[in-house]
């Protein structure tokens, strides 16, 4: 196909300026003479060698000086004439409504102010189960009964999914770990997308009884780093701390479906961590501490709920950085873990711990007079 | 285990009672967090939404009936009953759930049964009719009537186009496989054939036991099995 057929076909009009002719060769997917001349000397070339390690390494022989030469005087004009033909013809043809593509909020979560109620309908998030089948704790979150199923109220979603989110954002902006666990099919890219983005843990596969209660013996062979406000390792200092430390707990722990995890909320209810659980109709809102009633069976639900809470954490990671990058640490080391070892220069830094794989250690930090002010008055949350 | 466990809900309480009683050096990191933001109630049943008038009778009512969910009804659904109990074939047809974002309904405006972006279904027939009965000021039954008219008329285009489409195909050289109907046939012919095979081996057994009954073997040209469809004649019983 030569260039020249783009313009009759779309109509004198939608390109202004006529082609010169050297853009049209450039472009030109006509068979030149040059190639045609390398391609007949490669095939020649192909049945004379028996052996593959024979054959030159470029034997089209593309790389000739005057083709590349050629090529980069035009690689500019094409670029502009490329980026004039789009922007002349992008509008032509239909307009394609937007619709619904699955992985959507996956890869761009939505964000704690852009749930809505349609949102949350259209993601299933009332759906409850049989009316039979229901968990009488959870009367207060039904709005009805439709078609033999409890319906639970948007109203009551959205207003414990933002409860929710501001918990999260204020644990992260405190740096405290996040554990996101959704333990049924379908459900890791959600708990895996929410975990990167509030820099926490995730949790796709069983819980294994005794990760909290007997961390120690379950979680032997995870790393532990120190880090200090912002974020950064610190290397030297900490060695036999680190390789003495107990194994670190969650501080907030966000389960997906609750029925199935009721071992590791029991845990987490024995070691005082606060969890937050998506609450159906029949599972039973006593097991966590910020119940979120909505759909667990709904993939949609889970991904809209997860992606939500992912953006709390992040919103909350990014003010505690932006904060430890004026000085102000919002959060307390851990007892026990004191001053570096190795520290003769005697740096003013404040210092921080996070741990590389499941743990979080905070490190101790100097007594900088912005830390001490934090200590005493009452921030945001 | 007797009652509920409250541990997960009190968090805070016990953050608050370890501080005080010195058993932990400091607050834990979501100490202020979950103060400033408590946990929702939980337990305590509230008023369900009401979606039915209820009678008030003299009577007193029991209260724990007012907590009890109520069923969601909407004026579409004895539409929806009366249309599906004249077309249960409808019903046969699969029916998408999906939503876009929620707000599907809202751009519809039903002075025309075909809504773009929606299948033609039931529910078009429904919801034109609650449009002719609201703006177009119709009773009931003559809107019911105007919509499926409506609704018959494009659905007989459907199937216009498809016998004419395959029409196309195969004037054009399309292959297509068995139709229901062929399926239905090959399906009762090889029932009938094993039938057949059954059928003989089982008048084969009764036969001999029949001949073990008797002292005298009868001739067998005299045994007619029938099978020729010349003479329609019963076979034995069994024994």
């Amino acid at each position: 196909m030569i260039l020249r057929n783009i313009a009759l076909r779309h109509g004198r009009r939608a390109l202004a300026p006529p082609l010169r002719k050297s853009f049209l060769r450039s472009l030109t997917t006509d068979t030149l003479t040059q190639d045609s001349i390398s391609v007949e000397e490669s095939i020649g070339q192909q049945q004379t060698s028996a052996y593959s390690h024979e054959l030159p390494i470029n034997p089209l022989h593309f790389s000739n000086p005057n083709n590349a030469t050629r090529a980069k005087e035009g690689v500019k004009e094409n670029y502009f004439l490329t980026k004039h033909l789009k922007k002349r013809t992008a509008k032509l043809g239909a307009v394609v409504e937007p619709v619904y593509v699955p992985d959507t909020f996956v890869r761009n979560p939505p964000k704690p102010e852009d749930v809505t109620l349609e949102l949350l309908l259209a993601s299933q998030s009332h759906l409850g189960h049989s009316t039979s089948l229901w968990n009488p704790a959870n009367q207060r979150y039904i709005f009805g009964i439709r078609q033999g199923v409890h319906i639970i109220s948007l109203e009551e979603t959205a207003a414990h999914l933002r409860r929710a989110a501001k918990v999260v954002e204020g644990v992260a902006y405190h740096g405290g770990l996040i554990l996101f666990v959704g333990t049924r099919a379908g459900q890791s890219s959600a708990v895996v997308k929410a975990a990167e983005l509030a820099k926490g843990c995730h949790l796709f596969e069983r819980w294994i009884p005794g990760t909290i209660t007997n961390g120690d013996q379950l979680l032997a062979k995870c790393d532990l780093k120190v880090v200090d406000k912002d974020d950064t390792e610190i290397t030297s200092g900490f060695e036999t701390k680190v390789e003495e430390w107990t194994a670190l707990k969650p501080d907030l722990v966000v389960c997906l479906n609750p029925l199935e995890n009721y071992i590791m909320l029991h845990e987490c209810g024995l070691n005082n961590i606060p969890t937050m659980g998506i609450i159906d109709t029949d599972a039973d809102p006593t097991w966590v501490t910020y119940p979120i009633p909505a759909n667990d069976d709904s993939i949609r639900c889970i991904q809209v709920i997860a992606g939500v809470l992912g953006r709390a954490g992040e919103e909350g990671q990014k003010k505690r950085l932006e904060a430890a990058r004026t000085g102000t640490v919002t959060w307390l080391p851990p007892p026990g873990l004191g001053r570096p070892e190795v520290g003769g220069e005697a740096e003013k830094a404040s210092f921080a711990a996070k741990s590389a794989q499941s743990t979080v250690v905070q490190g101790n930090s100097e007594a900088s007079p912005v830390f001490t002010r934090q200590i005493g008055d009452s921030p945001e949350l | 285990m007797r009652g509920r466990n409250l541990k997960p809900s009190r968090v805070y309480q016990t953050a608050s009672a370890l501080l005080a009683s010195n058993s932990i050096p400091q607050p834990p990191v979501w100490y202020q967090t979950i103060g400033a933001i408590p946990p929702g109630e939980i337990l305590t049943r509230s008023q369900a939404p009401q979606h039915r008038e209820i009678r008030l009778s003299k009577k007193v009512r029991k209260p724990s009936k007012s907590f009890r969910p109520q069923q969601i009804v909407y004026e579409e659904d004895l539409l929806r009953k009366q249309f599906y109990n004249d077309h249960p074939w409808e019903l046969a047809r699969p029916r998408i759930l999906l939503e876009n974002d929620g707000r599907d309904g809202q751009n519809c405006n039903w002075a025309n049964i075909r809504q773009p972006g929606r299948p033609l279904n039931g529910e078009s027939v429904v919801q034109r009719q609650l449009w002719l009965m609201n703006e177009g000021q119709r009773q009931k039954d003559e809107a019911y009537d105007i919509a499926r008219k409506e609704f018959y008329a494009l659905r007989h285009e459907e199937e216009v186009e498809r016998r004419v489409a395959k029409e196309e195909a195969l004037w054009t050289g399309a292959h297509f496989g068995k139709g229901a109907l062929d399926v239905g046939m090959g399906l009762e012919d090889k029932t009938y054939d094993e039938w057949l095979e059954w059928a003989k081996t089982n008048v084969a057994d009764q036969a001999m036991t029949r001949e073990a009954a008797y002292t005298s073997i009868p001739e067998a040209a005299e045994i007619d099995l029938g099978l020729d469809g010349e003479e329609q004649t019963e076979l034995p019983a069994a024994a």
